[in-house]
């Protein structure tokens, strides 16, 4: 998902639970933050750079693929991006190497992302915030695993986008190239995707890397060939799944805020679309790159007041200047305390189900002095 | 990192080290042992894709092509391993290209590095440079005929220290409860 969904949607979904217009922002300020909480970022404002939700693109470059670099990408990517449905999933006839990476496919309402919502109630708003980008990027990111993989995350050319014309639905097969700085053209089907590469461990083989941002995109109705599928192909509907996620945030929000008792899978605010269903489903399906300005203005009529656009920047000075034994207090302070919480508890169930892929984990009290 | 793990990195890298040292102290003797470790990688990495195949791209949608490129690579060895005449000018010519682009990949991304505020980009600059010089290297020293023997040399000696340094490193996640 996008700054779209993960800035302005989740803005949206925390005012309609109950959050007050600066308790939103707050929320959906992590949630996009996520996206760009980077070591890089950490390590010019001299925060732990272990608490990283993300990676750059030249990060991941530099990472070496072997076991250390590896268990470095599946840990940020698995925790914050690709939350595995099923650590004890079953295939017959695998071996164990294979279902290593099968096992960490994401999906939603898997015991992960439970747990992940459990995990942040009672904690701080940042917290929250973390919580809902990896719940909603369970819709988004269906299918794909957060650790480089060529037999999990490859794509065949078979991968159409479904369209529809005189209320006719027909498949149009979409092209993909390999130029990063070339937007992608939704008229003309032509989309940027990652290099493929033989090498299993490749960064380009990472999530839905080989599938470019194709998935993110809330209209895209799709179908292809998963490599992990055994040659059947997987419909993906992103209008009606970006819904459920809309949905399930308000209602896991409402968990979080106290308002209902427990957190459990496959459960999600309906009401919500009773009221605003047709406004909701209308921005979700508008044929566009970015559907920011749309959810913006839905977010600014609910709550009349004016949603200030994502800045990195923003709390990057309080950081700095608070004292260190006080960092913990600071907003990017508690965003760290739940990113590292988010990523433990993940890397443990990772490592609990056999898994190595993530590395093993040490519980320990925090020290943000410390960074590295 | 298992313990195993470890263990078997620092010893693989000190391997390395040695190797490197004793083909450079006898380099008239090294140019065939460099031809048979290219044989014998292009061997492994072709054995390695074979059980690639057989363990996990067998399950995958157009897995087929995995095992074409093992057996490729299975090929490539064999016939590396009978290249011992190749004229070492040619060896340093693909030395010289191989570390050129390298070096001038890593000062791009040593100014992309620059730009985003990272602290790696003097490291990156320095390996960049230091491709950069070494592909000048061959290209200088073209006629001596150890040159390609040395530059190899230091490329396993490079990689031994790298493997050391990585067995070492802390590869426990530390997290708060």
């Amino acid at each position: 998902m996008q700054e779209d969904f993960h800035y302005y949607a989740t803005y949206c979904a925390a005012y309609l639970a109950g959050y007050s217009h600066e308790e939103s922002l707050d929320i959906c300020y992590c949630a996009q933050f996520v996206d760009l909480c980077s070591a890089t970022f950490l390590s010019k404002i001299k925060a732990p750079t272990k608490a990283a939700t993300t990676q750059l693109q030249l990060e991941m470059m530099d990472t070496r693929t072997d076991i250390i670099g590896l268990q470095d990408i599946t840990r940020i990517w698995a925790s914050f991006h690709f939350l595995p449905k099923d650590l004890y999933a079953t295939k017959e006839k695998r071996s164990k190497r294979y279902m290593s990476k099968y096992r960490l496919i994401c999906g939603p309402n898997g015991d992960l992302l439970e747990k992940t919502v459990r995990l942040a109630r009672g904690k701080s708003l940042q917290h929250a915030g973390i919580a809902m980008h990896v719940l909603a990027d369970t819709w988004a990111h269906m299918y794909f695993a957060g650790t480089p993989s060529l037999v999990i995350n490859n794509i065949d050319r078979s991968f159409y986008e479904i369209l529809e014309k005189d209320g006719e639905e027909y498949a149009r097969l979409i092209k993909f190239r390999h130029n990063p700085s070339a937007p992608d053209d939704i008229e003309k089907g032509l989309y940027t995707n990652s290099i493929f590469q033989i090498n299993e461990n490749s960064i380009m083989n990472l999530g839905h890397g080989r599938a470019g941002h194709f998935p993110d995109y809330s209209f895209a109705r799709y179908k292809y060939m998963p490599a992990w599928g055994d040659y059947m192909e997987v419909l993906k509907d992103n209008p009606s799944d970006y819904e459920k996620a809309f949905t399930q945030m308000v209602y896991a929000l409402r968990y979080l805020r106290g308002d209902v008792d427990s957190f459990e899978k496959d459960t999600y605010d309906t009401a919500v679309m009773d009221k605003y269903g047709d406004r909701i489903r209308e921005i979700i399906k508008k044929r566009q790159l970015s559907a920011s300005a749309d959810w913006k203005s839905f977010g600014e009529e609910l709550s009349g007041e004016i949603i200030e656009d994502f800045d990195l920047a923003t709390y990057e000075d309080e950081y700095e200047l608070i004292p260190d034994d006080s960092k913990n207090k600071s907003f990017i302070g508690k965003f760290i305390e739940g990113a590292l919480q988010q990523k433990g508890m993940v890397t443990d169930e990772i490592s609990k189900a056999g898994i190595n892929h993530a590395g093993f984990v040490i519980p320990i009290e925090l020290d943000l002095r410390k960074s590295g | 990192m298992t313990k195993l793990q470890k263990l078997k990195n620092a010893s693989f890298g000190i391997i390395m080290i040695i190797t490197a040292i004793v083909m450079a102290i006898y380099p008239r003797d090294a140019y065939e042992y460099v031809i048979a470790f290219m044989a014998m990688g292009f061997l492994v990495s072709g054995v390695a894709k074979l059980g690639y195949y057989f363990t996990m791209a067998r399950y995958m949608v157009g897995g087929r092509l995995i095992l074409y490129s093992g057996v490729v690579l299975f090929d490539f060895a064999l016939i590396t391993g009978a290249l011992v005449d190749v004229p070492r000018i040619y060896v340093l010519l693909y030395l010289a290209v191989l570390h050129l682009f390298s070096g001038l990949v890593e000062i791009l991304r040593s100014n992309e590095a620059h730009g985003n505020g990272g602290k790696s980009w003097r490291l990156k600059l320095f390996h960049g440079l230091v491709d950069v010089v070494i592909a000048i290297g061959c290209i200088v020293l073209a006629r001596r005929t150890n040159t390609a023997v040395y530059m190899y040399c230091f490329g396993i000696f490079y990689s031994g220290v790298i493997r050391i340094i990585q067995a070492f490193r802390k590869t426990t996640f530390v997290y708060i409860r």
